[in-house]
């Protein structure tokens, strides 16, 4: 499915722009209990995600670096869904959302905010900067 | 200005809106490539060099005759200077590990310049570190230029070779290779040219730039993807030992040892790419329908009109500005990401490349991380240029 250049704007406009603009936490804390890299070599995209855990409870969050909108609105909007949930249950909600971003259908329901990086799927070529903060954090808290 | 060359690509029939701005990553394929390709593969398909039956003998003479046809391209009248490869990746690789790494010791250099490919810094770097010699990278100025001065104090007598391309395939920078050369050869220094963008448009004789080898790509000028040529020079020709080891290269083979062939059939181990020769041999025939400066007229005129075009804009700013450009140039747009830009064009039916163009430190040096790249061939028109513009003037004020 190829989406047109209207719905595109549209939701560039309504979601990915003003997250884009205000990005959530986008401040370096170099002092975070944890820090990684959310890196894309192909494209030279690179986030760094300063978090601190608590009782294996993500306490504050923060971001920092540089990419495109798409990734940059991807970060600010996991940051957010994760502050303050487990690790286990953020475990859960990355598999759900790489889930649904990459099979055909999606299947599940989320928020407005996840549905609006779900159906940018549609948007050809993009689909790796959605991912790219998703898969690094899953892959960082897989490794245990 | 070359007037219809679109009407050679089928592509263009397909999408006539199509604006195609990324030659530099590959070219469009004319029908008299598409077609030889075919017709190979249709009517004349059998191995080379091992049948003794006709359509073996009619498929090893048109392959030896592409050979000759890609060594008179060059100026060249020995087809024996001319290997088959897989690309300009694989050419290069190829001189670092058979010609350079039994020739490189420790505390010797190699040298290289910031404007080249990683195609044409990876072998290299990685041999250097093999060896603990010295990887040397020539750096530019603030424009995107070498200075030769500063090229020349980097040949010392430990420099053991020398690799640069001829066109920067982020900048667009047209180096001046003849100039170069003559600077290495006077100490005794081998030079490689990584010709990848310019191999299609540009003469290289072989006389007139006395190069020691020279790497291209035929899906760069014309022709199929996975082809690719190494020119290396007579005199290196015997230096030049297998790295591939299979059938076809052979002498002699015992449970003992075996002996190998000469240049260039010890470096085409197992079956080449039959189809992808008969490709680049059409190809060269397609580019000798074109004066090569009207060629490079028609590109340099979008360029400059591009580059005028994109000052013009607010916002836009030119990465670099070589004194002599080639048909490629980078930007970025302030506030907007280079993925996005691209990403917005392609909506419009621009296909641009954006990203790091795999030239890191390259883009380091220019302190940006990614650029969105726009690059020329003849089948491209002033109109493309203006809906370039058109689009990233929308796309600027759909941003703010
Ligand atoms: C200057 C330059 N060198 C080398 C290469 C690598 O060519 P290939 O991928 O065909 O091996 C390219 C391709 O982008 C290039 O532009």
């Amino acid at each position: 499915m190829v989406v047109t250049k209207e719905e595109v704007q549209a939701l560039y406009k309504a979601h990915i722009l003003p997250e884009n603009n205000n990005p959530y936490h986008f401040e370096a804390k170099d002092n975070a209990s944890t820090s990684l890299d959310a890196y894309n070599p192909m494209c030279g995209d690179k986030f760094q995600l300063h978090l601190n855990v608590k009782d294996d409870t993500f306490d504050t969050v923060h971001f920092h670096g540089f990419g495109c909108a798409i990734s940059k609105a991807s970060t600010s909007i996991l940051l957010r869904k994760i502050e303050g949930i487990s690790k286990v249950d953020a475990i859960a909600l990355c598999e759900k959302f790489l889930k649904n971003l990459t099979e055909d259908n999606q299947v599940d329901e989320f928020d407005k905010e996840l549905n609006t990086l779900i159906a940018l799927k549609h948007f050809d070529g993009r689909i790796d900067c959605i991912k790219l903060p998703w898969e690094a954090l899953l892959a960082h808290l897989m490794k245990g | 200005m070359l007037k219809n060359t679109k009407t050679y690509f089928p592509i263009f029939k397909k999408y006539p809106d199509l604006v195609y701005l990324d030659s530099a990553a590959t070219t469009q394929r004319p029908k008299l490539v598409i077609d030889a390709i075919n017709q190979f593969n249709s009517f004349e398909n059998a191995n080379i060099h091992r049948g003794v039956y006709d359509l073996s003998n009619s498929a090893t003479k048109n392959f030896e005759l592409a050979r000759e046809k890609v060594a008179k391209y060059l100026g060249s009248t020995n087809p024996k200077t001319i290997a088959f490869t897989s690309g300009t990746t694989n050419s290069i690789n190829i001189v670092a590990s058979s010609f350079l790494r039994p020739r490189l010791n420790k505390d010797d250099n190699v040298v290289i310049t910031l404007l080249d490919h990683h195609a044409n810094f990876i072998p290299w770097q990685m041999l250097a570190k093999e060896k603990e010699a010295e990887f040397r990278v020539v750096p530019i100025d603030k424009n995107g230029n070498l200075d030769l001065t500063v090229l020349e104090k980097s040949l010392d007598q430990k420099t053991k070779f020398l690799s640069l391309n001829h066109i920067s395939n982020s900048l667009g920078t047209t180096t001046d290779i003849g100039e170069i050369i003559a600077l290495a050869h006077k100490k005794n220094i081998p030079v490689m040219i990584d010709a990848a963008q310019s191999i299609a448009y540009y003469d290289l004789d072989i006389h007139q730039l006395d190069y020691d080898f020279l790497a291209f790509s035929g899906h760069k000028m014309f022709g199929p993807f996975g082809i690719g040529v190494l020119y290396v020079a007579e005199k290196w020709m015997k230096n030049i030992t297998p790295y591939n080891y299979g059938g076809g290269i052979i002498k002699d083979v015992t449970i003992e040892d075996t002996t190998f062939s000469d240049f260039p059939f010890n470096i085409e181990a197992g079956t080449p790419n039959i189809s992808g020769v008969m490709g680049l041999s059409s190809a060269i025939d397609f580019i000798h329908k074109f004066d090569k400066k009207e060629m490079i007229q028609h590109i340099s005129d979008l360029v400059n009109y591009c580059t005028d075009q994109l000052i013009s804009i607010d916002k836009v700013k030119i990465i670099g500005n070589p004194e002599n450009r080639s048909g490629i140039i980078s930007f970025v747009v302030d506030g907007i990401h280079p993925h996005d830009v691209a990403s917005f064009l392609n909506q419009d039916n621009i296909a641009v490349r954006a990203g790091m163009h795999c030239t890191q430190p390259l883009l380091a040096a220019m302190n940006t991380s990614a650029t969105v790249r726009v690059s020329f061939s003849i089948y491209n028109e002033r109109k493309e240029v203006d809906q370039l513009k058109n689009s990233l003037v929308e796309l600027i004020k759909f941003w703010s």
